[in-house]
């Protein structure tokens, strides 16, 4: 069998398309899965068991389900409790949610490694407990969870090609139909694990960027 | 006007769990006076310390910093937890200086001393940083103004501490063992400072182990044992004639090692 690296060209745009569509949609579901991840590491940082408890809870379901499931349900089961939503925004928020409890969980390790004193330091001086976790814990952690987060993100991405079965025309999914239309099979399946890892080695590239960037004096 | 110590503690007891670590302290810090706590590890001086800054809740007794009780309020001739807005604003007199020094290490020496100013006191960045440079300066830092802490020594971080906690220009002065973490030729640079300030006429209470500078710097010396003060007085009645078998006893242990 002869490696056809023509239509790998005739199908150029459709898998361009399928890739910007990646993109966008792990770009919108890392920022949610960031906002997610901070906000519920946050909250589970106060001195409240309830919302501890809640907190933990959601961390552990996105932990202890596959990303498959998750997705069936949101966007199979989301319209018998009146939930129709576009596989597209199906994809963005299952991603998120999902990702959104690996990085609660990075970040709380990330805010764990403070050392107590340099709060104490803040408290005597009577910074606000708010501006002590705006100004003096997140500014540090961030620095702390950039690789960690990096590879999160990474994940995110690979696990961005599930999306493709619940019919978003993301990178899978067009290659697939390339498939399927020209019943080539490894021009596709080459033409998508490069663009696959392309755009993962560009995320690992910003990742080492932004720990250049943000590692202070160590 | 009412005359009132700076610091005043009455009858404290702090438990951790079954651990009686502080058994009835009573204390009182005058305007201007150097206070030097001592005693052996575990003696319950650095907790003493903790409790007068409220970072550790006392069980029983009283502080009072410059007459307001500090983190309860008495309701009905009961003790209820006190907000955190009003136990900052008694604390706010209170400058914490720490054994391991507690910088912040993603600012600079300036950005931690101006970083309450700036957000605390709310001045302007300008404002906030001719203070900081002219206390960076006061303990001889203003050349490392731009260094983050990674950089500076430990006797420079905890020079740079002080500089922080002298910024908000406080009232008093506590001390949690500043030179302990600190190696043996990085000592002096950091007790010069602290004897200057005294010099100066800050309040000052200082847990420390260095004995040198309890008999040189202090008006009081208190020496605490197991939670409980012992002994106290002027150096000259600590170091010279101490009445208990057990601070004779610290005193000869501290000899033994120093020569």
């Amino acid at each position: 069998m002869s490696f056809d690296i023509d239509i790998m060209f005739r199908y150029g745009p459709l898998l361009l398309s399928g890739l910007w569509t990646t993109v966008h949609v792990c770009a919108l579901a890392s920022l949610l899965a960031v906002a997610a991840g901070l906000g519920v590491s946050v909250l589970y940082g106060l001195p409240m068991r309830p919302v501890k408890l809640l907190c933990r809870a959601y961390i552990e379901v996105m932990r202890g389900t596959p990303i498959l499931t998750l997705l069936f349900i949101l966007y199979y089961g989301g319209p018998s409790f009146g939930l129709t939503l576009d596989a597209e925004l199906v994809g963005i928020i299952g991603l998120g949610l999902y990702g959104g409890g690996y990085f609660a969980e990075i970040f709380r390790a990330g805010f764990e490694s403070i050392p107590a004193g340099q709060l104490e330091a803040a408290r005597m001086l009577g910074i606000p407990r708010r501006l002590v976790v705006a100004r003096i814990q997140i500014p540090q952690m961030l620095t702390l969870i950039i690789p960690p987060s990096t590879n999160q993100v990474i994940i995110l991405v690979k696990e961005s090609a599930l999306l493709s079965i619940i019919t978003v025309a993301e990178l899978t999914k067009n290659t697939t139909q390339m498939v399927n239309e020209t019943f080539a099979v490894v021009e596709p399946y080459v033409a998508v694990a490069l663009l696959y890892w392309l755009l993962i080695e560009g995320i690992a590239l910003t990742g080492g960027a932004l720990e250049r960037r943000f590692g202070y004096a160590s | 006007m009412e005359h009132k110590p700076v610091v005043l503690v009455e009858g404290l007891h702090k438990r951790f769990g079954a651990a009686h670590v502080l058994r009835g302290i009573d204390l009182a810090v005058e305007s201007s006076r150097v206070v030097c706590v001592i005693g052996p590890s575990g003696s319950g001086k650095s907790t003493l310390l903790r409790c007068m800054a409220f970072l550790d809740r006392y069980d029983e007794g009283r502080v009072f910093i410059e007459g307001r009780l500090l983190g309860y309020r008495e309701v009905d001739g009961r003790r209820v937890p006190d907000s955190d807005r009003n136990i900052d604003s008694v604390r706010s007199v209170i400058g914490m200086v720490f054994q391991h020094y507690n910088l912040w290490p993603h600012k600079t020496a300036l950005g931690n001393v101006t970083e309450a100013l700036r957000v605390v006191k709310r001045l302007s960045r300008r404002e906030a940083e001719a203070i900081g440079m002219e206390t960076l300066a006061k303990v001889g830092m203003e050349e490392k103004a731009n260094a983050y802490p990674a950089r500076l020594s430990g006797g420079q971080q905890q020079r740079n501490a002080i500089a922080r906690a002298l910024a908000m220009r406080p009232h008093v002065m506590y001390f949690d063992e500043p030179t302990s973490a600190l190696d043996p030729e990085l000592v002096g640079e950091v007790l010069e400072v602290m004897q200057e300030l005294a010099g100066e006429g800050m309040t000052m209470v200082v847990v420390t182990h260095e004995m040198g500078f309890a008999a040189h710097v202090a008006d009081e010396v208190v020496f605490m044992d197991e939670g409980e003060v012992i002994e106290r007085g002027s150096p000259d009645d600590v170091f010279k004639r101490p009445r208990s078998e057990r601070l004779r006893e610290f005193l000869d242990t501290w000899r033994a090692r120093t020569i």
